[in-house]
Formats: C-alpha cells, structure tokens, sequence
C-alpha cells in the first residue's frame, strides 16, 4: 500500500467535509447572526424577498387546515365522497375549513412558483447556496406530489377521472422504451395504482402519500432549506450590491408579519365569497361511478396546465423530453448558470414567466384554435 | 331597609355628589381636573404601572359599558358560547393586567420619596378602593363565571332601573356577598370621583395620541439637548407609537382570536343537523355502501362464475350500448349488430383508460370524451388522428336459452359458431354472457 492510494480517499473526504462546511457555517447559528446582525438589502427586487416566508406561511395553513379536514374525512371509496359532503354541508365551518384549504394550496403553488422564479432572476442559488436552491427545487416537487394526490381524495368523478390520465400517460412512456423494459412503466403505475385499475388500493396510498409521506418529506427538505437561508442570509439579488440595508428585525419580521396576516383575510375573504367548486360544472363533483361513462370537462388543476395543454397538443415524447430537461436544468441551475449575468437571467426568467401565465391562462384558447372542431 | 339604602339611596347621591361635585371642583379650580402627572418625578415604574393599568381597566370599563347600553345585541352576541368564552378571556385577562398595573402604581406611590412628596390622602384612598375594587371583580369572574350572560337578567336590568327612575333592589339583594359588594364600592368610587385625581377620567385626552408631541422636562438646556441626540428619537414619541400600535394589535388579535376560535370550536363540536337531514345522510351513506357491496359481488362473481350473463338479447340496441363489467372488472360495452346478434366491446379508452360514452353517433362511432377519439363499435379502430391508437377489443360471447342450452358463441378471435333465431317463440328469454374461456390471460 503506497501513500498515494492512501491519500486519494483522505483528500475526497476533506473535500466534502469543506463544501459542507461553506454550505452549512454552522457557528452563524446563534441570536447575534441570525436576529441582531442581520440586514436585508434594499433594491428594486427587494419584494422578493417576501415570498419564500409567503410560501411557508401557506403551508403552515394547509398544516393546520388539513389536520382540521382529518378530523372528518374517510378514505374509504363508499365513504370518501359521503364523508367530504358531510363535512362540508352540515359541519359548521366544515365548508370554510375546506373552502380555505383548497384556495391556499392554489396560492402556495403560485407563490412558490413566483419564489422560484425571481430567485432564479436573482441568481440567489450562487456560491455557497446551491443545496439551498436544490432544496427549493425538491420542494417544488414534492407540492406537486401535494397537489396530485389530493385532488383524488373528494373521489369524485373528475378527481378519480383527472387521476386516472395523469396515472395513465406514465404507461404511454412504454412505447419509448425497448424489448422487455417496455413493460416498466405499466408495473411502475401499477404499483402506485395498488391495483389494475384506480380504486380503494389507490385512495389509500394517496391518501397515505397525502397526510404522511409528503408531509415527513416537506419538513425535512423544508428544515434543511431554512436552516440554510438562516445561515446565509439574503443573498445580494442585484449585479451591483445595493448599498441601502433594512434591518431584519424587526423591520423585515414586522412588514412580513404584516404581509400573512392581509394574506390570512384575502384567504378567509376568498373561501367565504367563492367555493372553489364553483370554476366547475357540478356533475364533476357526483361521486365517482365505476360503471359509468367519463363525463366531459375533465381537467387537471390549473398548475398542471404547463405540462397538460403540450400533452395534448405536441407529441407525448416531445413533451416529456421537454420536461425532463427543464427538471435538469432547474436541479443544475448553479451550475449551468455560474458565469450569466443576472439580466441574462431576468430575460430568461420572464421569458419562463411569460410561457406560465400564457398556457394558464390562454392553454384552451390555444387548444381549441389549434385541434378546434375536433 | 338597608337594601333600600344600598341600592337605591346610595346610586342617586353618588350620581348627585358626582354632577355636583364636578361641577363644584369646574368652578373652583377648573385646572385641578387633572391626574397631577408624576411622570416627570419618575418615568420608568410609571410605565410599568400607568400602561397595564390604563389598557386593562378601559377594556373592563368597555366590558361594563356595552350590555349597558345595547342590551339585546350584548345577548344576542354572547350566545354564542365561543363569543361568551373569548369575552370570559378577554375580560378576566384585561382585569388582571389592571390589578397588576395598579398594584405597580400603588407600590410606587408607597415606596418613592419623590412620589409621596406629590401624594395626598385621598391619593391613596383612591388607589386602594380601586385595589379593592379591582379584585372584588375578579373573585366575581372567578367564583360566578360568565357573567356577560347572567348579569343579562339581574344587574343589567337594575342598572337600567336606576336611570329609568325605577330601580329595583330586589335583583341585587339575593346575589353573594362579593357581588354586592363590588356594586357598592362602585356607587362609593363613582361619589368620589370629583374629589379625588380620578377626575380626569372625565376628560379623557383622545387628542393626546394625534396631536404633534410635547415633551415635558426640567428647564435644562443640558437635558433638552440630551434628549436631541438620543438615538431612535423622542422616547415619547415611541411611547406613543407603542401605545397606539399596541392598542391595534390588541384589538386586531381581539378579533381574529374570536373569529378563528369560534370557527374552530363549532367545527371540533360537529354536526348540527336535523331529523331529516341525519335519515338523508344515513341513507346515503347506506347507499354508498350498497355500491361498494354489489361491485365486490361483482368482482366475486367473475373469480368464481365460468360465465355471467350480460343482458337479455332482446334488450340490445344497435345505437345504444349497455354498460356491464369484463372479468378483468373494467368498463365494456353491449351492443346489437344488423344480424341480431351481440357486439360486446370494450369501453375502456386504449389512451389513457376513460370510459367511453355509450351512445354510437350516424356512423356508428363511440366517442371517448376526455381526449375525444371516435372508436368504431364493428372494429373498435379509432378514427385518424385521434389520441388513442390501439382498437377497443371486442369481447367473445356465449348465447343461451332459458335452460342454459347454449345456441351460438363467438370467441374472442372473432369465429362465430351457431345461430340465433330472433322470431323463435322463446327468443325474449335468450340471454348474452360473457365467457371466462374466451378471456385472455
């Protein structure tokens, strides 16, 4: 055994050690750095700073909210849907409790999306705040996972039938695929289905992915993101540092205190005035009939639209092709874009925000002009 | 009588001796209708006493004065048991937070040689009737609690009495003692007020939270000056931020405390339904169950049956299918072709798994309607260009008579083998089945 077969695993482990020394400087961990010393510049992108705390407040509701909605839900599949009407029709404050939860996971995607996107434009993921942005990246994730699982639990007709495509295009992806591997994606589906087809097996493991596993996995990521932003700091956001500073406490603290609680009455406001059922036509929300036809109008959730209208417009390859890349990119980002300049970046970010807010808002529009008359 | 006295006699000469006096003390010395501020003898335990003691007894006064004045809408509020609980809180705390504040004032007044060299007699008479009085309300909150409600049929009403010139002793003669007690002390505090420094509670300076600041100092160029320089302004601008943000958020924290606490304890009580709606849940319920019941038959009848019949042959339609469910418990469809005979497909979409509509179109099409591909029901292709690719399958078929005879069959490859009569005298019993034989693996 020569010095240097012994030196090179050595060498490998002072590496680490060091990079997870400048990502984590734990010693800033204490009241001085955290409370008493820390500044946030002030510059034209200063909101942004607001909206990771937005984000986290959002889901502290759908927290507080969905244990509330625990109290009354059954996931079985003849009483999820009964169980959902009740809660929402004779428990009183049932229909607000879920009414709030719907609008604030429809927010908290928003906000997240808009965090992502002015960090990006910021370029806040530099050196040393990679694992904070792939974090961030995971948590974005991991709100979708949120999203999609959810929206099986009423177990009403568009729920299992939204459900059921979104389950079904993982099995499209067999045709891509070689000789036996062909097969891969159907088992994959299956065994998040439990069962051939969606039903009770299904329900339960989202509901279990629902209120379990994704909870466990956002307070992890979750942890690890907040730890990290508390030990960095607010990253410098501008080309040119900006000179003027605010003080994080208790200035910054009380203007996003401020912010939660408007955002706490424009939420309460929303789900008194407007059941979030009402973007629909009711037939959607009759329990889901195995033996009856697919009615029309099935739709994921609005967030899904990026992924949804390309799915149905652009061939299936293409599409997840797209996909993947951008999923790529955004977990690489701090690598990708080390040298770019924060206004290349800005262009792409708006040019990113420009695409979401067109195919959300426009994606029928642009469905009906390019397949109309079917 | 001494309830007479107690509680007829004492309110109207404490009323009479507090106009009275007011105006009496108005026309001496209408300066001396002040506190006598000691904040610039001593400004820092001042703090800790005057804010506590001022916030807590204005929202106990408050507390005091709403049922007073609007007395249906005092009850209709605090009907709500969330509302009742949170005035409970509310009040008991702000009580305690006066006692404490009080007790500062007092402490200070005792202790302070600067203070007692300002203090007068009916100084400290008058912080200890307040001690008194102060805790005589909290033994009230603590041993008969509640008290926004019951004081609805008993002290509101005798209140009332005294100023409408009909005052009732009875509705306070048979309450505790302390009750009594604390209404006496009011009637005795209330006397006293024009000749004491409470006063000044008659002229309450509003104003004094939006007029531009004063500061009162000794006349020292020295200490006006220090105060110039001091970092963060005037402390008694901030005071006044701090009261006026304070007071906000007390009362902003008020409401949504209520508002969410009353949500909360509703929605953790549960259901209010009536008769009618609990039998209509429950049957519902039942029905729900009865759902799931009959598709695990359903799901037990194709692991055990070797066939299962589908419908009658007579009930087929060319152009309106009927749902019934394959041995691999997905959705399929049963239609009747130009022959007489059955079409049995599937109506599980080759996309992404919809289940297709059931009514064929002119040209004999079943639609899929969540990425619209038209499936021909004689070949299960679907039409150019539509999302899906695959044909539906069709499905094989077993005829038989009302014995159990079987007259034709078509196996899944598509060989038909025998025939059916439509205008035999027994047709409108034969019946279609499906066949385990004829399923694939």
């Amino acid at each position: 055994m020569n010095a240097r077969s012994h030196g090179r695993p050595a060498r490998l482990v002072t590496t680490l050690v060091r990079f997870m020394a400048d990502r984590f400087p734990m010693h800033k961990l204490n009241v001085e750095a955290m409370i008493q010393k820390k500044e946030v510049p002030l510059h034209k992108m200063s909101w942004a700073y607001y909206l990771g705390g937005l984000v986290l407040f959002f889901f502290g509701i759908q927290l507080i909210t969905g244990l509330l909605l625990l109290f009354y839900y059954q996931p079985s599949v003849s009483d999820a849907h009964a169980s959902v009407e009740y809660l929402t029709r004779y428990v009183p404050g049932g229909a607000l409790i879920r009414n709030v939860h719907a609008w604030s996971s429809s927010a908290m995607i928003l906000t997240l999306l808009v965090h992502l996107i002015t960090t990006f434009a910021m370029k806040a993921f530099e050196r040393p705040r990679e694992l904070t942005w792939i974090s961030g990246v995971l948590l974005l994730l991991i709100t979708f996972g949120f999203g999609f699982t959810g929206y099986l639990l009423p177990w009403h007709q568009i729920a299992v039938s939204a459900t059921k495509i979104g389950l079904g295009s993982i099995e499209l992806l067999g045709q891509y695929l070689p000789g036996s591997l062909a097969d891969i994606p159907t088992r994959v589906k299956e065994a998040i289905q439990g069962e051939a087809s969606v039903g009770q097996a299904t329900l339960s493991r989202f509901f279990a992915a629902h209120v379990v596993l994704l909870p466990l996995a956002a307070f992890a990521v979750l942890g690890l993101h907040l730890v990290s932003v508390q030990v960095h700091g607010m990253s410098q956001g501008v080309d040119v540092p900006s000179r003027r500073t605010e003080r994080f406490f208790p200035f910054f603290v009380l203007k996003d205190a401020s912010l939660w609680g408007v955002m706490f009455f424009v939420l309460v406001a929303l789900a008194l005035c407007v059941p979030f059922e009402s973007f629909f036509s009711y037939p959607l929300f009759e329990p889901y009939d195995p033996l009856g036809s697919t009615p029309d109008g099935i739709k994921p959730e609005w967030y899904f639209y990026f992924v949804y209208y390309p799915l149905e417009l652009l061939p299936f390859w293409l599409v997840n092709l797209l996909m993947g890349a951008a999923v790529g990119v955004l977990l690489l980002a701090p690598w990708i874009f080390k040298g770019t300049s924060r206004k290349t970046l800005r262009m792409l970010a708006a040019g990113a925000a420009t695409y979401l807010v067109v195919i959300t808002l426009f994606g029928d529009a642009i469905y009906e002009m390019l397949k109309g008359g079917h | 009588m001494p309830s007479a006295f107690f509680y007829v006699g004492l309110p109207y000469a404490a009323l009479a001796l507090l106009v009275g006096g007011t105006v009496w003390r108005f026309k001496r010395d209408r300066f001396t209708i002040t506190s006598l501020s000691s904040q610039v003898l001593e400004a820092r335990t001042l703090a800790f006493g005057s804010l506590p003691w001022h916030v807590g007894i204005l929202v106990v006064f408050v507390g005091h004065l709403i049922p007073f004045l609007v007395p249906e809408l005092w009850q209709a509020v605090t009907a709500n048991p969330a509302v009742l609980i949170g005035v409970e809180i509310v009040g008991l705390g702000a009580a305690v937070l006066a006692a404490l504040g009080l007790g500062v004032l007092l402490t200070r007044r005792l202790l302070n040689a600067r203070i007692q060299a300002v203090t007068s007699t009916m100084d400290l008479v008058i912080l200890l009737l307040l001690m008194v009085q102060v805790l005589l309300g909290i033994v009230v909150a603590i041993t008969a609690p509640y008290g926004a409600a019951w004081s609805a049929g008993t002290l509101m009403p005798y209140v009332r009495g005294l100023f409408t010139l009909s005052p009732d002793a009875a509705l306070v003669a048979e309450m505790p003692a302390v009750i009594k007690a604390h209404v006496v002390l009011a009637f005795v505090t209330l006397a006293l007020v024009p000749f004491t420094r409470l006063v000044h509670a008659l002229v309450v300076p509003i104003h004094y939270l939006f007029r531009l600041p004063q500061r009162v100092v000794w006349a020292s160029i020295r200490r006006a000056e220090e105060l110039d320089n001091q970092p963060g302004g005037d402390p008694a601008e901030g005071r006044r931020d701090l009261v006026k943000g304070a007071l906000g958020l007390a009362g902003a924290g008020v409401l949504l405390a209520a508002g969410v606490l009353d949500k909360l304890v509703r929605f953790v009580k549960g259901d209010a339904m009536s008769k009618d709606q609990k039998e209509h849940h429950m049957a519902q319920k039942l029905g729900r169950l009865e759902q799931t019941a009959s598709q695990r038959a359903l799901e037990l009848e194709r692991m055990r049956s070797e066939t299962i019949t589908v419908a009658k042959l007579s009930e087929l339609q060319p152009k309106s299918g009927k749902y019934f469910i394959d041995y691999q418990m997905r959705p399929a469809l049963a239609f009747q072709d130009e022959k007489g005979l059955p079409i049995l497909i599937s109506a599980k979409c080759t996309h992404l798994g919809c289940t297709v509509g059931s009514q064929a179109d002119d040209q004999g099409r079943i639609l899929c309607p969540c990425h619209i591909s038209y499936f021909d029901i004689k070949t299960g292709r679907p039409n150019d260009g539509a999302p899906a690719k695959e044909p539906l399958p069709r499905l094989g078929w077993v005829i038989r008579d009302a014995k159990g005879k079987v007259l034709a069959s078509r196996s899944a490859d598509g060989t038909v083998e025998g025939s059916v009569d439509p205008k035999a005298p027994d047709a409108a019993s034969y019946e279609v089945c499906i066949a385990k034989k004829y399923e694939e693996a």
